[in-house]
C-alpha cells in the first residue's frame, strides 16, 4: 500500500513537471522527479523498484493504453504501405489503359408486318459489343476497370498518394504560416495583434466550402495545366486554413507570456526571436501536433470534396473524389455507375472514410496522451 | 455590456468589410465570366460582334478595373441593393429568400434532430467513459465525423433509393406524378423527399455535438463539487442529471446559439449531390457559371451569418454563466 502511494507522488510531481517540458525530453539523470518525492523515495530506499517515467514516456503509456489510437495508427500504416509501395506491385499504370473487356448485351426489337396475312411480328434481336471499360472485378483486375478503361485498383493507389502527400505538405505550410503569425499576435500584443487577428477574423468567417470553389474554378478559368494544378490546389488550401493555428498559437502564448519561465528569459535578455521560437512556441507543439493530424484528416476532406466537383486534382491524374464523382446521379452515366457499377466508386470512398478516420483517431489519441491532467 | 456589444458590432462592420473585398476580387479574377461564356457560342456564329459583347459586359456591370467595380458594387449593396442574379434574373435578394426557405427547413429538422440523439448519446459515454457504450459510440461518431458526404449520400441512394427502391432518388417533387399542392399526399411526398438528405445532415454532423457533449460532462464530472455531491450522499441520478448535466448545458446554449445562424446558409454538397432547390444548390450553380451578384451576396451572407454566429454565442455565455462578465 505505502509503495503504491509513494509511486503516485512520484508520477504526481514528475506530471506537473511535465506541463513545461517539451516532447523530445529524454533526460538521463531524473530531475524531472520532485524534491520531496526523491526524499521520500530515499528514505523508504525504493529507488530499486521504481520504474522512472521520462515525460515522453508516459505520453507514449497513455497514448497505446487507447485501443482506438491503435486502431488509427494500423489504418494509417496500411494507407502508406497500399499508396506508396502498392503501385510497385500493380502491373498498370495510372494512365495505362488496361485492356479488359467485356460484353454488352442490347436488345433491339421492331416490328414487320407479314406481307401475306397482314399480321404485325415483333422481332427481338440480341446485339452483342465488346467494350474495354467498366469492366467487372476480375483476377487480372481485382477492382475491374473504370470508365477510361484503366485499373481501378491502381488508381486508387496513386489518389490515395496524391491525397496524402498534399495534405501533409498543406498542412505543414500551414503550421508555417500559423505558427508565425499567431506567436506574432500573441507576443507582441498591441497594434500587431489587432492587425493579425482581425485577419484571421476575416478568413473566419467567410464560409470556406464556397470560397474554395470560387478559388479552384479561377484555377479553371485559368486553364492552369494538369501537373501544377496540384501545387495550386495546395496553395488555395493553405491560404484558407492558417488562420485556426494561428488563433491556437496566439491564445496559447498569451497565457504563456505570464509565467515564470518567460520571466526568467526576459531577465537574461534574450532576442524576441529566440524567446519566441526557443521558448514559447516548443511550449505549444503539443497542441499543434494534435491539431495538425486532426487537420489532415479535414484537408483530405476538403480535396476529395473538390476532386468530387470536378475542381480538384485534375484529370488524368487520379484522385479519390473524383473517382466518386462518377457516380453522381445528377447525370445519366452516373446513375447508371450508381446503380449498376460499385466497384468504380466504393472503394475509394471506404479509403476516404479510413484514412480520415485514422487520423482523427491518431489525434484524438494523441489529445489524451499530451493532456497532463488525464488519468494514468 | 451595451458598449461592449457596439463596438464588436462596429469591429463586425470592418471584418465583412473586409470579406467583401476578397471575395469580390477572389470572383472577378475569372476571366471567363457569365457574359462570355453565355455569348461565346453567339460571338462565334458571327451573330454578335465584340461591341455588343462590350455592351453586355458594361450593362452586367463587368466593365473596368476590379476596384472600380468594387465601389460599384459596395455603393450599391450598403444601400441594400445586391443587382439583379445573372441566371434568375430577379434580384438577388428575392432568390436568395426563395431558396432559403426549403434549406432552412431542412436544417431545423436536422439540427432539432441532431441535439436530441447527440446530446443523450454523448451524456452516456461521458458516464460510462472506457466503456464498451463510450467506445461504441466514440466510433460511430468519429465515422460520422470522417464520412464525406457526397460518399454517404451516394450510398444511402444506392441502398434505399437504388436496390430497396423504398425512397425518391433526388429532387423535392415526384415529377412523375401530378400531386395537388398542400393536400396530404403533396406533403408526404416532400417528407419522403427529405428523409435522404436528412439523414446525411444528421449522421454527419452528430458526432461532432456529442464529442463536445462528452468532452464537457467528463470535465464537469472531474470537478469538486461532484465529489461533494456524491460524498453527501445523492443519488448517482441526481448526481448525474441535476449537478452534472445542467453545468454541462453552459458550453452546450453558447454553441447552439452559435450555429443558429448557420442554419440559413443551407448545405452546399448535400444539397447538390440530391438536386434539392435549396440555397446551397443556387449557390453551387452561380459559382460554377459565374453569377456573380449572386456569389457575392451570397458569400457575404454566409459571413455575415458567421459572425452573428460568434457574436450571439460570446452573449449567450454571458447569460448562462453568471461567472462571465462581458467587455474589456
Amino acid at each position: 500500500m505505502s509503495d503504491e502511494n509513494e509511486l503516485k507522488n512520484g508520477n504526481i510531481s514528475e506530471e506537473t513537471e511535465s506541463c513545461s517540458c517539451t516532447l523530445n525530453d529524454t533526460e538521463g539523470d531524473d530531475p524531472s522527479l520532485g524534491i520531496n518525492a526523491q526524499k521520500e523515495l530515499k528514505a523508504n530506499k525504493l529507488s530499486d523498484n521504481i520504474k522512472i517515467m521520462t515525460p515522453g514516456k508516459l505520453i507514449l503509456k497513455r497514448f497505446f493504453r487507447s485501443k482506438l489510437s491503435i486502431a488509427g495508427l494500423i489504418g494509417l500504416a496500411f494507407l502508406f504501405l497500399f499508396c506508396f509501395l502498392g503501385p510497385a506491385f500493380s502491373p498498370y499504370g495510372e494512365i495505362e489503359k488496361v485492356g479488359a473487356t467485356r460484353v454488352v448485351e442490347t436488345i433491339f426489337s421492331y416490328t414487320v408486318t407479314d406481307p401475306g396475312t397482314g399480321e404485325e411480328i415483333t422481332m427481338y434481336e440480341i446485339r452483342e459489343a465488346i467494350v474495354t471499360n467498366k469492366t467487372p472485378p476480375t483476377w487480372q483486375n481485382w477492382l475491374g476497370t473504370d470508365i477510361y478503361g484503366y485499373d481501378v485498383l491502381t488508381r486508387l493507389m496513386y489518389g490515395g498518394r496524391i491525397s496524402l502527400i498534399l495534405s501533409f505538405i498543406v498542412v505543414f505550410a500551414e503550421m508555417g504560416i500559423g505558427i508565425f503569425l499567431g506567436s506574432l499576435a500573441g507576443f507582441f500584443g498591441k497594434w500587431v495583434d489587432q492587425l493579425i487577428m482581425r485577419l484571421v477574423d476575416i478568413f473566419n468567417c467567410i464560409p470556406t466550402l464556397p470560397i474554395l470553389l470560387i478559388a479552384a474554378s479561377l484555377l479553371d478559368s485559368w486553364q492552369i495545366a494538369p501537373e501544377v494544378r496540384i501545387y495550386y490546389l495546395m496553395g488555395i488550401l493553405t491560404i484558407f486554413g492558417w488562420p485556426g493555428t494561428a488563433r491556437l498559437v496566439r491564445g496559447q502564448i498569451l497565457s504563456l507570456r505570464e509565467q515564470e519561465f518567460m520571466v526568467a528569459a526576459e531577465a537574461t535578455g534574450l532576442t524576441a526571436k529566440r524567446k519566441i521560437f526557443k521558448h514559447l512556441v516548443p511550449n505549444v507543439m503539443p497542441q499543434l501536433i494534435v491539431s495538425a493530424t486532426l487537420g489532415l484528416g479535414g484537408i483530405i476532406l476538403y480535396e476529395s470534396t473538390l476532386s468530387y466537383l470536378n475542381l480538384g486534382v485534375p484529370f488524368p491524374y487520379a484522385a479519390w473524389g473524383s473517382m466518386i464523382g462518377l457516380a453522381s446521379p445528377s447525370s445519366g452515366s452516373g446513375r447508371e455507375i450508381l446503380q449498376s457499377f460499385p466497384n468504380l466508386w466504393v472503394p475509394a470512398g471506404i479509403l476516404i472514410v479510413m484514412a480520415v478516420l485514422s487520423f482523427n483517431f491518431v489525434g484524438d489519441g494523441l489529445r489524451d496522451a499530451f493532456d497532463p491532467k488525464a488519468k494514468r | 455590456m451595451l458598449r461592449y456589444i457596439l463596438k464588436r458590432i462596429g469591429l463586425s462592420v470592418l471584418i465583412l468589410f473586409g470579406a467583401s473585398v476578397i471575395i469580390y476580387s477572389l470572383v472577378r479574377m475569372m476571366p471567363t465570366d457569365y457574359v462570355e461564356m453565355k455569348f461565346s457560342a453567339q460571338l462565334a456564329m458571327g451573330n454578335i460582334t465584340e461591341a455588343d459583347l462590350a455592351r453586355m459586359k458594361s450593362l452586367y456591370g463587368l466593365d473596368g478595373t476590379i476596384i472600380e467595380g468594387y465601389f460599384r458594387w459596395i455603393s450599391n449593396a450598403v444601400r441594400g441593393e445586391f443587382g439583379l442574379s445573372f441566371i434568375y434574373q430577379k434580384p438577388v435578394a428575392d432568390v436568395i429568400v426563395e431558396k432559403m426557405q426549403i434549406s432552412f427547413l431542412i436544417s431545423l429538422i436536422a439540427t432539432i434532430l441532431q441535439f436530441v440523439i447527440a446530446i443523450p448519446l454523448g451524456v452516456v459515454s461521458a458516464t460510462k467513459q472506457y466503456g464498451a457504450v463510450d467506445y461504441t459510440v466514440t466510433v460511430f461518431a468519429m465515422m460520422g465525423i470522417s464520412l464525406p458526404s457526397f460518399f454517404f449520400a451516394a450510398l444511402l441512394m444506392k441502398v434505399f433509393s437504388v436496390e430497396l427502391n423504398w425512397l425518391p432518388l433526388q429532387g423535392l417533387i415526384d415529377a412523375t406524378r401530378i400531386i395537388e399542392i398542400n393536400s396530404p399526399e403533396y406533403h408526404m411526398d416532400r417528407f419522403m423527399h427529405l428523409i435522404l438528405p436528412m439523414t446525411v445532415l444528421v449522421v454527419l454532423s452528430i458526432g461532432g455535438l456529442m464529442r463536445y457533449t462528452r468532452t464537457n460532462m467528463l470535465e464537469v464530472l472531474n470537478s469538486d463539487y461532484i465529489r461533494t455531491a456524491r460524498a453527501k450522499g445523492c443519488s448517482e441520478r441526481t448526481v448525474i442529471y441535476k449537478h452534472a448535466f445542467r453545468n454541462t448545458l453552459i458550453p452546450l446554449t453558447t454553441m447552439m446559439a452559435g450555429i443558429l445562424p448557420g442554419l440559413f446558409s443551407g448545405a452546399m454538397i448535400t444539397e447538390t449531390v440530391f438536386a434539392l432547390p435549396g440555397i446551397g444548390q443556387a449557390a453551387y450553380k452561380a459559382t460554377v457559371q459565374g453569377d456573380i451578384p449572386f456569389i457575392m451576396a451570397y458569400n457575404l451572407f454566409g459571413s455575415f451569418l458567421a459572425i452573428v454566429g460568434v457574436l450571439l454565442s460570446d452573449l449567450m455565455y454571458a447569460v448562462v454563466d453568471p461567472r462571465v462578465k462581458l467587455g474589456k
